[in-house]
């Protein structure tokens, strides 16, 4: 029993082995990303096979971009607020409405040009294949695909109605 | 023919037997005892997965082909089991930074969920 005992251990214990040993083996990579200060960058260099100079220009770039993204968001976020206030007090659409309403509009326009120049600028500091594969990556990945708005429309014309007919009566 | 399967015979013994009376007492808690025995024989199929398996650690893991096949299949088994843990695991932190790059780049991406 005693021998028996020892083998039935022994092939537990190399089975247990075996596991964590392939999975920390096989994870290695990826707990090494998630510890760096910016992951999701650290996630680029890997998927896209930067060297270190290469990342190293790309994460100036993805610095000096962030706090103009930042400033972007505040005047939406102002926007959006004055527009809640104004919708609150008038049921019309009063003309400081509209402007507001140009104004954020604007406001997107510039913010999704930035983005554009961006994804340029980063695309650029590749080599030049895996450049292109980045740009057609990001534009599908990212609102400037605006796929939203145009799948509204695709549904046969009659998706937005049948919206509108399921929604519950106010 | 033995004597003893002799019909005559076989006749006296019948009528021997069906003249005997049994006039000794049962012993103390006949039938409790019964019914313990017949619980024991009811219920043997949890000791007998128990004895199988102490039968089978005792004298069959121990013969060195079935030891070495025992081991070898585990330590197969938790090498494919740890691969393809890490490989789903790696797939799942590809796809969050994945998703986190494209929340840090994007505004009107910010608030979507994760994969």
């Amino acid at each position: 029993m005693k021998k028996g005992g020892l083998i039935l251990l022994l092939g537990l214990l190399l089975g247990t082995a075996g596991f964590s040993s392939f999975y920390l083996l096989g994870t290695a990579h990826c707990r090494t990303m998630m510890h760096e200060p910016q992951p999701e960058l650290a996630w680029l260099k890997k998927e896209f096979g930067l060297s270190d100079a290469e990342f190293a220009r790309i994460s100036a770039l993805h610095e000096a971009y962030m706090p103009q993204c930042a400033e972007r968001c505040r005047v939406t976020e102002q926007q959006n607020r004055k527009l809640k206030e104004l919708l609150a007090k008038d049921a019309t659409i009063t003309p400081e409405i509209q402007n507001l309403l140009t104004e954020r509009a604007k406001n997107r326009a510039q913010c999704e040009a930035e983005m554009l120049k961006h994804f340029q600028e980063v695309s650029r500091a590749m080599p030049p294949e895996q450049g292109r594969r980045y740009l057609a990556w990001v534009q599908e990945q990212t609102v400037l695909r605006g796929q939203a708005m145009e799948n509204r429309h695709k549904m046969g014309g009659g998706g937005h109605m049948m919206d509108m007919m399921d929604a519950p009566h106010m | 023919m033995t004597p003893n399967q002799n019909p005559d015979s076989d006749e006296r013994l019948r009528k021997v037997l069906r003249e005997w009376v049994v006039d000794a007492p049962l012993p103390p808690r006949f039938q409790e005892q019964v019914w313990k025995r017949i619980a024991r024989a009811e219920a043997p199929s949890h000791s007998l997965f128990w004895t199988g398996l102490a039968r089978l650690v005792e004298v069959v893991l121990p013969r060195p082909k079935v030891a070495f096949s025992y081991v070898a299949a585990l330590l197969v088994l938790g090498v494919t089991a740890g691969s393809v843990t890490a490989q789903i695991k790696s797939s799942q932190l590809d796809a969050t930074l994945r998703a986190r790059y494209v929340q840090a780049v994007d505004p009107y991406r910010a608030d979507s969920p994760q994969p």
